[in-house]
């Protein structure tokens, strides 16, 4: 059974690297429905954030909890969440298709050839989806990216600078995609410098520095 | 996610890759030609003393195309950090491990297939009747330097050193494998039977059972952060 959780939270959220800090003590809470834009200058601890809610790095300090779990039941817990990172993390042999198909298989989803068929169908993935990724723009590459963090219907949905690369079209279904998560309940939060795109989607803009939440500039 | 349904479709990812492009078994699977093929040129003098010779030759080439593979199949997890595909997966990290473990042993028996009978011929040896045991002890041979092997690539995705760590750690590490290897391999070419070698297969066997067992355990860890 699939866990669930309509909260995710963290508090005193610190992250080091070496000597670096990247985090320096965050008290956040999320809200099922909501939509969260972070925004701050390079080195301010936003895409740390996110890779430490994606469990790809642990704290240093501090907890975060997804409803009522921790990081203990992390194997499950990432069934929950779709992340899209800056990087696009597909591999460039296979095709758009190949990689959604890979990721449905280890999500276990059942029918994974035609999740990720009807999701290329979804986003308008046209013909190049069968194409090894290598040959795609990077605008292409992002909507496959994109796409396999949603293959699963994810709670928690993490995202850093999405809409990179994507053109105004895109982009445009890219933000009703944003209201449709949120519809449906979904935790969505976004790193992003572009604040047009932030207008346009945040219930909430938080302002990093430094590794910590500061009042946004006047 | 069971663990070995995850690491199934982890290596399968890996062999669809290679089929495709067959980039990996074209590259290292014409280097470890060439060492042999140099091997045996340099090396061959007669063939009473072939015998004592080609096992060296043979690991030697099974060794640097074995390393020089395994950093190749990890090299296309660290590209486009693709890797991360399979760490946001829901599955238990040891999968990760055992699949790429599989594939890379899948790939390099297939050459191994090429290059144990290429050796056979250029060292003049008798192969009929040892050809199957000789496929077995190289088979065993690899799994122990193979499981070993990825676990360190497995490291080298966070640290910039990976080739030097991989050499400087994996060797030693498996020396003891590798030298049982060579020995057996060395009596099964100066006609020793099956029973004689026994020994050495059990040793063998031992060392796998140590190195996959102790690669699943680590790799729970050193694959949680990345």
């Amino acid at each position: 059974m699939k866990l669930d959780f309509e909260e995710v939270s963290v508090a005193g959220l610190a992250k080091s690297y070496g000597p670096t800090l990247a985090l320096a003590g965050v008290d956040l809470s999320f809200a099922a429905g909501d939509v969260t834009v972070i925004q701050g200058s390079n080195g301010s601890g936003k895409s740390t954030l996110l890779w430490l809610l994606a469990m790809l790095a642990y704290p240093t300090r501090g907890e975060i909890r997804y409803g009522r779990y921790g990081v203990s039941r992390a194997d499950e817990l990432r069934g929950r969440i779709g992340f899209v990172a800056h990087q696009l993390q597909l591999y460039p042999g296979l095709s758009g298709h190949e990689n959604l198909v890979l990721a449905a298989k280890l999500q276990g989803i059942p029918y994974a050839e035609k999740r990720a068929a009807d999701l290329c169908e979804s986003l308008s993935l046209g013909e190049y989806w069968k194409r090894p990724v290598r040959t795609y723009s990077r605008g292409q590459a992002q909507r496959v990216s994109i796409a396999r963090a949603l293959l699963h219907q994810p709670r928690l949905l993490l995202m850093d600078e999405p809409a990179t690369g994507l053109d105004v079209k895109s982009t445009a279904a890219f933000i009703e995609l944003i209201e449709e998560q949120k519809h449906e309940g979904a935790i969505v939060l976004i790193v992003t410098h572009e604040a047009k795109f932030a207008g346009s989607v945040a219930d909430r803009v938080l302002h990093m520095d430094r590794g910590r939440i500061v009042e946004p500039e006047s | 996610m069971n663990t070995l349904r995850a690491a199934w479709l982890v290596a399968l990812k890996d062999l669809q890759l290679e089929m495709r492009t067959k980039e990996i078994l074209t590259s290292t699977g014409l280097f470890a030609v060439l060492v042999v093929t140099l091997g045996s040129l340099a090396f061959y003098t007669d063939p009473v003393s072939s015998p004592n010779v080609a096992p060296g030759v043979l690991w030697i080439s099974i060794l640097f195309c074995g390393i020089l593979l395994i950093g190749r199949s990890w090299a296309l997890e660290r590209e486009n950090d693709a890797v991360f595909a399979l760490l946001l997966a829901p599955i238990p990290r040891p999968s990760i491990y055992i699949g790429k473990t599989i594939s890379a042993l899948v790939l390099l028996f297939a050459i191994e297939l090429l290059l144990v009978p290429l050796c056979l011929v250029f060292f003049q040896i008798d192969g009929s009747a040892i050809f199957v045991p000789l496929l077995a002890l190289v088979f065993l041979g690899s799994v122990g330097f193979v499981s070993t092997a990825s676990l360190f690539s497995a490291v080298g995705i966070r640290t910039r050193a990976r080739d030097l760590m991989l050499s400087v750690l994996v060797f030693p590490l498996v020396a003891p494998a590798l030298l049982a290897s060579a020995v057996a391999t060395r009596e099964l070419f100066a006609g020793a039977s099956i029973p004689e070698v026994i020994g050495w297969i059990r040793i063998l066997a031992a060392f796998d059972i140590l190195f996959v067992g102790f690669g699943v355990w680590m790799s729970r860890h050193l694959l949680a952060e990345t």
